[in-house]
């Protein structure tokens, strides 16, 4: 017997997650549901829907392409956090929820490595999904005629792949509140209860300097958030990070 | 002093309300089988637990004669990720038990056969019956061929070939000295198996049962109902 690498406890939590429906259906819906919304609103606001074009605000007079990312990057923000709390809160969850917590105790591979291996499953996903999702909104782009991209499409279709990645690390929360909780419920709670905050921050005005708003304010107005303001948003992760790594460290099966 | 598989000092954990286990001292020798009788709420699975680190104690010690790589265990539910076939549960379990990944195939493959669960290796779990989780459970437990095993209702949900098949394999184990501890309410089962069986009651230790005695049941129920008694006696 050998004492298990990171590598393979990574591997290990990658195969679960790889073999789980409830994590692709969540990508799919997510990849889908920005691609037909974005597609339809837009398409909605060229056609002169005045209601549409209240949804969209400052971009309901802006070029098509500008519109169609920034209207890809507000529901990005918002559907897309809600998407990757799910799925988050599932990961860490389902270990409660499926009983097979107490099968990750008594092991060479302590529980620490395991909330890790979660995480870097989780931040490994985020990015390829990130990327198909841009892909869609730029082939929504496409098929709806409005030809080919110039270079501020290419930059707003850059920080819509940014926004998306940054939101999924965002949810990181989640993970903590689902050990916390021990279960996808108190997660999913957490991740709800985090945009309804993000949305006040954001009507109130200070919303770039709330790490969960920034991102996507610098997504559809970038002069606007500021550097600092951004890098922010690191402390979100790895605070949470750091908090359910001892949470799992911690763990005992008293109910 | 000989090494023991599992050696446990005064062990206390108190849950609110008062039950749990309140001083227990157990050792489990190396190629012995060691049984936990008792009823319902005696303490069993939070004496299991404890020695496991899933809970920690309020006072007291833990030894276990082994890394953790060389101990087996099912305690709480049975182990399965719904989504993973057969095969690919035991290869998780597995691999975060330290065997090499050449080995994995040859190591789940043996397992299924000893369980008997050839016809299901490539069915994931949520399609299992409750006996069929509880053999992948067990196979689970003693695929990676621990030293210390710990076993909490193992039969619960089984066939009575599946009975036969894990007292088998389980005196082949302790035979090749593995430490054995399990927990039964089947006291003519656990009869056939041990080489000890320690009664529990209220969180205590409360005798041992001759696994030759004639009639276990009656001496088992002699203890219990002394306990109580005792109890009872005191509490007035």
């Amino acid at each position: 017997m050998i004492t298990p690498s990171t590598a393979t406890v990574i591997a290990v939590e990658a195969r679960k997650a790889a073999a789980s429906r409830v994590l692709l259906a969540t990508g799919v819906l997510l990849v889908a549901g920005v691609g037909i919304l974005t597609g339809v609103m837009t398409a909605a606001a060229r056609g002169g829907n005045d209601e549409i074009r209240a949804q969209l605000g400052n971009f309901a007079d802006a070029d098509p392409w500008p519109q169609l990312v920034g209207a890809a990057s507000q529901i990005t923000a918002a559907g897309g956090f809600l998407a990757f709390g799910v799925a988050l809160s599932w990961l860490v969850g389902r270990e409660f929820a499926d009983r097979t917590i107490a099968g990750l105790f008594a092991s060479p591979v302590s529980r620490a490595q395991i909330a890790l291996a979660k995480l870097a499953v989780f931040a490994g996903a985020t990015v390829p999904v990130a990327l198909v999702l841009t892909a869609v909104v730029l082939l929504v782009g496409l098929v709806s005629g409005l030809g080919a991209p110039d270079t501020d499409a290419w930059s707003g279709l850059v920080r819509l792949f940014i926004l998306t990645v940054l939101t999924g690390f965002l949810t990181w929360p989640a993970a903590w509140v689902a050990t916390l909780g021990r279960g996808l419920l108190p997660g999913i709670a957490a991740t709800v209860l985090l945009i309804l905050i993000a949305q006040v921050f954001a009507v109130a005005g200070t919303g770039a300097w709330f790490p969960i708003a920034a991102p996507a304010l610098w997504a559809v107005a970038p002069g606007e958030v500021s550097t600092n303001q951004l890098a922010l948003v690191a402390v979100v992760p790895a605070a949470s990070a750091a908090l359910t790594v001892r949470a799992w460290s911690r763990l005992e099966l008293n109910r | 002093m000989r090494e023991q598989a599992i050696r446990a000092e005064g062990l206390v954990r108190t849950y609110p309300g008062g039950v749990g286990v309140h001083g227990i001292d157990l050792e489990v020798a190396f190629g012995e089988v060691h049984a936990l009788v008792g009823l319902n709420g005696a303490g069993k699975t939070t004496l299991m637990r404890l020695l496991l680190g899933m809970l920690r104690a309020d006072s007291g010690t833990v030894a276990v004669g082994a890394r953790w790589s060389g101990v087996g265990h099912t305690v709480d539910e049975p182990f399965g990720y719904p989504d993973l076939t057969t095969l690919a549960n035991l290869a998780v379990a597995a691999r975060l038990r330290g065997v090499p990944k050449g080995k994995v195939g040859e190591v789940s493959a043996a397992a299924i056969a000893d369980l008997g669960l050839e016809a299901y290796a490539t069915r994931r779990a949520r399609t299992l019956s409750q006996g069929n989780l509880q053999r992948l459970n067990l196979a689970a437990a003693l695929q990676h061929h621990p030293r210390v095993l710990v076993l909490d209702e193992p039969t619960s949900a089984l066939d009575p070939r599946g009975v036969i098949l894990l007292r088998t394999e389980l005196r082949r184990r302790a035979a090749h000295g593995a430490g054995v501890l399990v927990s039964s309410h089947h006291l003519d089962e656990v009869a056939r198996i041990a080489d000890r069986i320690t009664v529990i009651n209220h969180g205590a230790v409360i005798g041992l049962l001759d696994p030759g005695g004639t009639d276990i049941e009656r001496d088992f129920f002699a203890l219990v109902l002394a306990d109580d008694e005792s109890r009872t006696g005191q509490m007035e």
